[in-house]
């Protein structure tokens, strides 16, 4: 006898369960025990639906007496109503907690996927390698700038162990998320994201504190944290991608938000700390004299600036004493 | 930049020590008297405190309808009419929250009084007081003053008196030491040991007669205490001796001889110019120490890193206000050698000590947070990078700290960053000290 369907059972993570071939209408699924599919579902009915074709040779779903209904792809129906099922891909059905797929025999089969082109990244080993070796020459060479020459080598052994400790620790655990999630470990991808979001943030920091010092523009580093949310939120969005890679657009929403909430209680917080939204009080960031482009001005016009200030003073200072 | 904590600490402790409040009796192990002042009291002391014993006083802050007192310090009188002499730290709290606060004068005998602020002079730490009791006029026994003109010898003898701690009224024998060096304005150098508490009361010369009034003492000595002269207290008598009591709080007073304070320190330290030759390449503001003393300290670096010089200068002086002091200021400077380094490594620390610096000196219930202007900033050639920042004193209006930053920005591998600050000034003296501080940075010749 021919298959006319198959009904799968879906795990939490979109793979298959259990598969339930379909040889004869009607199909029938719920609670009790004279169903073709028995849930194990307590917010299912005894019949919570069944599908057979009606008179015309349609295929219809029909709803059983349910409290909760059913879910047909973006569709909810109540106990008692039908629907016709058919087209040209699978339905998606949940009833209750269980998801559920319906694929028929006239479905156009969706072409086969070659296999690993899913999630990117420059996937192969040799550029998981250079990102690793780049990654580590800028902690070095932080390391470097930062110590004196007799303590750099006792500096880079212990910085090197905890930050290796780290980044080992954090991609482990996105890839027990993803293990637990998706039942793929994706260390691979993991380890990358970590890798591309340490170079972006030093090149970004970097990069942002050289045109604050060789521009003038304290502006720039003032409001660095900004930079470093932007990243967090990026790196965010890439790990949940192989923890979550049914729900792409929940997870944009999901860092997008992490976004916009990091950046809003920092500013709030240096609003607490500072009467200011940045966080820097005055630029720092000094480099090498000749890497200047701004023009210095004189003194005199240096203190024109100092001055225009005391409007400001003045005005906190009346409102603060009026509280 | 790194500041010395331990002579700070010293400072800010001398001045509040002598105000025995709460927390001074928690002290008091730390404070115990040294054997020198237990020493056997000679007759003449005997003399001079039987003689000064009903002119002197313990004056009582106490709190407003529960009668427990907040701080105590000494006073004495000084006219037939009630007038009495104390410390203005000691009156500090009924003179700024008289809301909250109310003065009880002591007498020896016991006797308890009301008393009530006439005039206040913040800038030599003195208040004028008047006995408000029901006691006729002219009927008080009054210490004199001793007359400017009578000189008196290092190492004379005299009595400090007042009452220790509360414990109870004593006489304090020690030696003239003539004025404190290097102090902004006049204060004697009183080879004694003053406790808290003694605050306010008189030191006498043999006669009896008024040599000036104890206000602080230093915690980091022996027998290292001051007076303030009487001729600052015969003065705030003479101003305030038919003016009314004091009505509500005394912020405009003190914002007043704040005002003038500061004009006068702004016009001396101006006036007395920088010292020559601090650095060999650079002319980097370090002040003449004619009201402030200057430490200075050479760094190597122990692990052939960055080795440093610095130059701390500060002021003893500084007006106590309260619940914060002000009036002070103090410049700083580091000069930094990084050709060990070479100049990325260079340029990262020289880049994290700029950094380290707070201007949080005070509560926001006192100031507004700074707001700050920066820009490289030219000195006929040679770049610096100035940051200037300011806050605001709320309760004392128009009066201002500043705080320059500079950092030398011309040699790849060495530099100078210096700091200056400056405490209750004026707007337009804080431009014109920001000015003064900035202008003295340059070249000794240019390269």
């Amino acid at each position: 006898m021919n298959t006319l369907a198959v009904l799968e059972v879906l795990d939490r993570d979109g793979s298959v369960r259990h598969v339930v071939p379909v040889r004869e209408w009607p199909l029938r699924v719920g609670r009790a025990l004279d169903n073709d599919l028995v849930l194990d579902d307590a917010y299912t009915a005894a019949h919570h639906f069944s599908v057979a074709p009606d008179d015309q040779g349609q295929l219809q779903l029909t709803v059983g007496d349910s409290l909760n209904g059913l879910q047909v792809d973006t569709q909810r129906l109540a106990a008692g109503a039908r629907t016709p099922v058919g087209g040209n891909s699978a339905a998606m059905l949940v009833a209750g907690r269980t998801h559920l797929r319906l694929r028929l025999a006239s479905h156009v089969l969706p072409p086969e996927q070659p296999l690993g082109v899913t999630r990117v990244l420059t996937q192969d080993l040799p550029t998981l390698a250079l990102l690793a070796v780049a990654a580590a020459l800028t902690q070095v060479f932080s390391i470097w700038l930062d110590s004196d020459p007799d303590t750099f080598v006792r500096a880079l052994g212990s910085v090197s162990v905890s930050a290796l400790t780290m980044a080992l620790g954090w991609a482990g655990v996105w890839t027990l998320l993803s293990k637990v999630f998706t039942r793929l470990s994706h260390f691979g991808w993991h380890l990358r994201v970590l890798l591309i979001a340490v170079l972006a943030w030093e090149a970004l920091t970097a990069g942002m504190s050289l045109l604050a010092f060789a521009f003038s523009w304290p502006w720039l580093t003032d409001f660095g944290f900004v930079i470093d949310f932007v990243i967090f939120s990026a790196v965010l969005y890439f790990h949940l991608q192989a923890v979550e890679p049914h729900h792409p657009r929940r997870t944009l929403g999901f860092a997008l938000a992490s976004l916009v909430l990091g950046v809003g209680v920092s500013a709030w917080r240096n609003v607490q700390s500072s009467d200011r939204l940045g966080e820097e009080l005055y630029m720092n960031h000094l480099f090498p004299p000749a890497l200047r482009v701004a023009r210095p001005v004189d003194t005199t016009q240096f203190l024109q600036g100092v001055a225009a200030l005391q409007a400001t003073l003045d005005e906190k200072a009346k409102e603060d004493a009026a509280d | 930049m790194r500041a010395h904590l331990q002579r700070l600490v010293a400072a800010l402790a001398a001045c509040a020590s002598v105000c025995a409040s709460a927390q001074a009796f928690a002290a008091a192990p730390v404070v115990a008297p040294e054997p020198a002042a237990s020493a056997p009291v000679s007759l003449s002391a005997r003399k001079v405190y039987e003689q000064a014993r009903s002119q002197l006083v313990q004056i009582r802050t106490v709190l407003k309808g529960q009668a427990s007192q907040t701080s105590v310090g000494s006073g004495f009188l000084v006219t037939k009419d009630g007038h009495l002499i104390t410390n203005f730290h000691v009156v500090s709290e009924a003179a700024l929250k008289p809301d909250r606060h109310e003065l009880v004068s002591v007498t020896a005998d016991g006797r308890e009084a009301p008393v009530q602020i006439l005039m206040i002079d913040v800038r030599h730490d003195l208040a004028l007081l008047k006995m408000s009791g029901a006691k006729q006029p002219a009927a008080y026994d009054a210490l004199s003053f001793r007359r400017e003109a009578d000189k008196l010898a290092q190492g004379e003898r005299m009595y400090s008196l007042g009452n220790p701690l509360d414990v109870g009224f004593a006489v304090i024998e020690g030696n003239y030491n003539g004025l404190v060096e290097r102090s902004f304005y006049p204060q004697i150098f009183f080879a004694g040991s003053l406790s808290g508490g003694m605050s306010g009361g008189p030191a006498l010369d043999q006669e009896g007669r008024v040599i000036g009034v104890n206000v602080a003492r230093r915690v980091d000595g022996e027998q290292v205490s001051f007076l303030v002269p009487a001729v600052f207290a015969s003065a705030l008598l003479a101003r305030g001796r038919e003016a009314p009591p004091l009505q509500g709080a005394a912020w405009p007073i003190v914002t007043a001889q704040l005002m003038e304070h500061q004009a006068a320190l702004t016009e001396r330290f101006i006036a007395q110019g920088w010292k020559p030759a601090t650095h060999p390449r650079y002319t980097v503001p370090v002040p003449q120490d004619r009201f402030m003393r200057c430490w200075g300290s050479s760094e190597p670096s122990r692990t052939g890193g960055l080795d440093f010089e610095r130059s701390d200068c500060v002021m003893d002086t500084r007006v106590f206000v309260g619940d914060f002091n002000t009036g002070t200021l103090a410049t700083r400077h580091e000069a930094y050698d990084g050709s060990k380094l070479g100049t990325l490594r260079f340029a990262a620390q020289y880049s994290a000590s700029f950094r380290n610096e707070g201007f949080n000196r005070l509560g926001k219930q006192h100031q507004t947070k700074p707001q700050c202007h920066e820009d490289y900033v030219d000195r006929n050639g040679l770049v610096l990078r100035a940051v200037v920042c300011l806050r605001a004193y709320k309760k004392l209006p128009q009066l201002y700290d500043l705080s320059v930053l500079v950092t030398t920005l011309d040699q790849p591998q060495a530099g100078v960053q210096g700091r200056f600050d400056v405490q209750g000034v004026s707007y337009p003296n804080a431009l014109k000290l920001s000015q003064h501080y900035l202008d003295a940075y340059a070249w000794v010749k240019a390269p």
